[in-house]
């Protein structure tokens, strides 16, 4: 999967937001979500990785930050998911 | 004259007009003239005639009561938009990649808005990495400073304004629509702009800005201070940018991210009326 055009980690003033600025992106979104330290570091990695998986990044997950795989694992599948409902993902 | 010279917010741009007669009214321009100059940052040419690029592919489109503002791109990768009253007609305004050269073709009637809002699309484009934004705003000043009332169309703040100018003695209207914010030597600056359709105040002055507040409707008056994340959010709201050119999302993110940094901003709900001016300006004036 991968995160659809438009949406644009930004820093406000040490807060990460997603803020919707493609044209597409803008229609549904509201105006801003805030993203904590990592689920913004995940972000940040899904848009290296380009096309990922949950496995994907949890593995990476793991090595920045010697979580267990499977806290990994479960704490990538929530915050994807909530990037899911948000209509940030596209398969 | 064919060519004029305009300054607005400190930025220079000039507009040539194909023949001697601009056909449009331009009194909102006149405070902003200036004699030439040769660092013009972009010039729109006006043709008054029809021409309809055969190669115009619609990006995105949008409509406020009968206008329609349709923005696409041609087959060169140059920008364009197509704007209509009524489902009539009224230009085609095409502008180069850098954002340097926009050419009008301006032919129907409504002409003067066509033109007031071909030139603020150009003059945005070619701000935005300049530490400016154009704000969809209402704007006073006292004793020096200028203060900024934000919110949706329809919420109160040139009623708020007014307010101010009727309750608050020193208080002067600086722009009811569409001023511009520049961050200049590390300060905010708020300008008077030429686009200020909804009360005609067309004026060339400009003041650091003492607050900013964003204004709701309640059957009450209450303020306080909004966070930095909630006002980014509000600046994001009130400021007319054109951010799927990633180059100048960026530039409006930069230009509000300062604001944030320097200007207390506020979140005021109230009524219309004296009591809520006199609130506002309580808390928020410069002491």
């Amino acid at each position: 999967m991968r995160i659809k055009d438009g949406f644009v980690l930004r820093d406000v003033l040490g807060d990460n937001v997603i803020i919707a600025e493609g044209l597409e992106a803008s229609v549904d979104f509201g105006r801003l979500l805030c993203l904590n330290e990592t689920a913004a570091w995940l972000w940040e990695e899904a848009v290296r990785q380009s096309d990922f998986t949950i496995s994907s990044l949890a593995k990476a997950l793991c090595e920045e930050y010697n979580v267990s795989e499977e806290k990994a694992q479960t704490d990538v599948t929530a915050i994807v998911e909530k990037w899911n409902v948000k209509g940030m993902i596209k398969e | 004259m064919n060519l004029e010279y305009y300054k607005v917010a400190g930025h220079i741009f000039s507009v040539y007009y194909e023949d001697n007669n601009p056909s449009v009214n331009l009194t909102s321009f006149e405070p902003f003239r200036q004699s030439s100059s040769k660092s013009d940052l972009f010039r729109l040419t006006i043709y008054k005639r029809k021409y309809i690029p055969t190669d115009f592919v619609e990006v995105f489109s949008q409509v406020e009561e009968s206008y329609v503002i349709s923005c696409g791109t041609l087959s060169e990768g140059k920008r364009c938009f197509h704007l209509q009253a009524n489902q009539i007609d009224l230009c085609w305004l095409i502008v180069s990649s850098d954002y340097r050269e926009g050419t009008l073709y301006l032919y129907g009637y409504s002409r003067r808005w066509a033109f007031e809002t071909s030139t603020m699309i150009l003059y945005t484009l070619a701000t935005s990495n300049m530490q400016t934004a154009l704000f969809h705003a209402s704007v006073v000043s006292k004793n020096g400073y200028a203060y900024l009332f934000l919110g949706k169309s329809g919420t109160g703040k040139s009623t708020h304004s007014q307010l101010w100018l009727n309750h608050l003695e020193g208080t002067e209207l600086v722009n009811d629509d569409n001023p511009i914010v520049r961050i200049v030597d590390g300060e905010a600056r708020v300008y008077g702009s030429p686009w200020s359709g909804k009360t005609p105040c067309y004026r060339n002055v400009n003041y650091p800005i003492g607050g900013i507040v964003s204004l709701s409707q309640a059957p009450y008056n209450h303020i306080k201070r909004m966070t930095p994340l909630s006002a980014y959010a509000s600046l994001l709201s009130s400021i007319i940018g054109i951010r799927w050119d990633r180059n100048l999302a960026d530039g409006l993110h930069e230009t509000e991210r300062t604001i944030v940094g320097l200007v207390p901003m506020w979140y005021m709900e109230c009524l219309p009326n004296a009591e809520a001016a006199l609130l506002c300006a309580k808390e928020i004036e410069v002491k």
